[in-house]
């Protein structure tokens, strides 16, 4: 299932503070960006437990974005979404 | 009640502060820990005060805005966190306790050398000893930016340009005049500004912080739970969650940021202006009177504060007159100020501090002259 499931793409961050400062300037810029809690597996030791949760097609626009405005972050991670649930609500 | 001690805390909030609170208390959850809705409440509404309160000091970066619970604290985490073991460092006579005993502490404990820019009896500072203070070890220059006793102001423009040409860290205490005048951090050359919320910015007690300019190394006072980085043995070394470990009280920040929009719709010229009408009315109706003694400089820009002795009855006595018969609420005693009150020579007395704020009235002052009067005469 995991094969065929679309990709998902987490930002993530070094604390709160700066992921939400991405978020407003996504806001601003139109690009839809969901806080989300980082996914155990990508979180490694650093990052924080909020990440920005963006969709594929939108991800391109959002590296731009972040390289324009010198955005912080620590990674961004490209993850299968590995849940349907019935209302399509978290993937 | 005339409550004229706006320089311990202002009593009058604007109410959008109180209702921000209240809504807050019923619907925030723990900010950066987690991500459900109630969660992402609070951060959200810490972030847009890191924001507003960014723009509001001139500091470059919302994250560089931490949050503590007054300036006491975020003074000792600037003083703590970046003056080391053999350093000097200078300050001023002009000083509350909450910059001095962290510099004694350091004296005490790490050999720090600390020096004092001295005091005249009208509490100017003699701004020419900053510079022939200054040694090869001097790390910072820590000073208020206007006296809790005499509402003199300290020209930070100048102190800033010995900072500058030595290369010292600026550690500015705005405890008494953050949000009763316009203050730009970065246009000052302020390295570290420490404010508190409760007194001039209106906001509730128990919140304040600290702008740190960007490059500073600093490290924390306290280290504990960040809500990230939680595999990691030491604290994240990035700003701000460096400095704010343990919860945040964002329900208390909630308050302080419903303060600053109020700050910023009245506008900090306008307050600035008005408490200084008040103030000087205030000294202008008391200052001849007999056996009144007036401390300070009124020569130019101050902050709203007028100390004064009558006579030489005991400051508390007649502090408690004033609040026992007239209902005006006044602070007496040593105002945590004991080099200042030395500098002024009312050591043993103490002095009678008038302090006034946005929400002051002139009914108010012309009845704290008229009761000043009659004290005179008893």
């Amino acid at each position: 299932m995991a094969g065929q499931a679309e990709l998902n793409y987490y930002i993530l961050f070094a604390n709160y503070t700066h992921g939400l400062a991405l978020q407003e300037q996504l806001r601003k810029e139109g690009l839809p960006a969901r806080i989300a809690p980082t996914p155990r597996s990508i979180q490694g030791e650093l990052s924080c437990g909020m990440s920005l949760l963006v969709k594929a097609e939108y991800i391109e626009a959002v590296r731009q974005s972040i390289v324009r405005n010198q955005a912080e972050y620590y990674d961004i991670v490209e993850m299968p979404c590995q849940i349907q649930p019935r209302r399509n609500k978290f993937c | 009640m005339i409550y004229l001690d706006n320089a311990a805390t202002t009593l009058y909030k604007p109410p959008q502060v109180a209702d921000a609170m209240m809504q807050a208390l019923q619907v925030m959850g723990n900010s950066s820990r987690g991500t459900h809705s109630s969660s992402l409440n609070a951060a959200h509404t810490v972030y847009a005060a890191r924001v507003k309160l960014a723009e509001l000091f001139g500091c470059t970066r919302p994250d560089h805005v931490v949050f503590t619970c007054n300036a006491t604290e975020a003074l000792n985490m600037a003083i703590f966190g970046l003056i080391s073991r053999g350093d000097h460092v200078i300050t001023t006579d002009l000083e509350h306790n909450s910059v001095l005993r962290p510099l004694y502490r350091l004296v005490d404990e790490q050999a720090v050398d600390l020096d004092f820019v001295s005091a005249d009896q009208a509490g100017n500072l003699n701004y020419a000893e900053f510079e022939k203070l200054v040694r090869p070890n001097t790390k910072a220059i820590v000073c208020t930016h206007a006296s809790n006793l005499t509402g003199n102001l300290t020209d930070i423009a100048k102190i800033s340009d010995v900072a500058a040409a030595h290369g010292l860290i600026l550690i500015v205490d705005g405890a008494q005049t953050a949000g009763t005048r316009p203050i730009n951090m970065t246009e000052l050359g302020i390295d570290v500004l420490c404010f508190t919320g409760h007194k001039g910015m209106m906001g509730p007690q128990g919140t304040g912080g600290l702008c740190l300019r960007e490059g500073l190394e600093i490290r924390p006072l306290k280290v504990g739970g960040s809500g990230v980085q939680s595999y990691s043995r030491v604290q994240p070394p990035q700003l701000p969650t460096l400095l704010e470990a343990g919860t945040l009280n964002a329900h208390g920040i909630c308050g302080l940021s419903a303060a600053v929009d109020y700050l910023n719709a009245v506008g900090l010229q306008a307050i600035h202006e008005k408490e200084t009408v008040l103030m000087r009315r205030f000294y202008e109706g008391v200052k001849h009177l007999p056996n009144v003694t007036v401390y300070g400089n009124f020569c130019g820009d101050r902050a709203a504060i007028v100390s004064l002795n009558v006579g030489d009855y005991d400051s508390g006595v007649v502090a408690d007159v004033l609040s026992e018969e007239y209902d005006i609420a006044t602070r007496p005693g040593a105002h945590c100020a004991p080099r200042m009150h030395r500098a002024l020579g009312t050591e043993q007395q103490g002095a009678v501090r008038f302090s006034f704020s946005w929400f002051n009235t002139e009914e108010e002052i012309d009845r704290a002259i008229q009761v000043v009067k009659e004290l005179t005469v008893c």
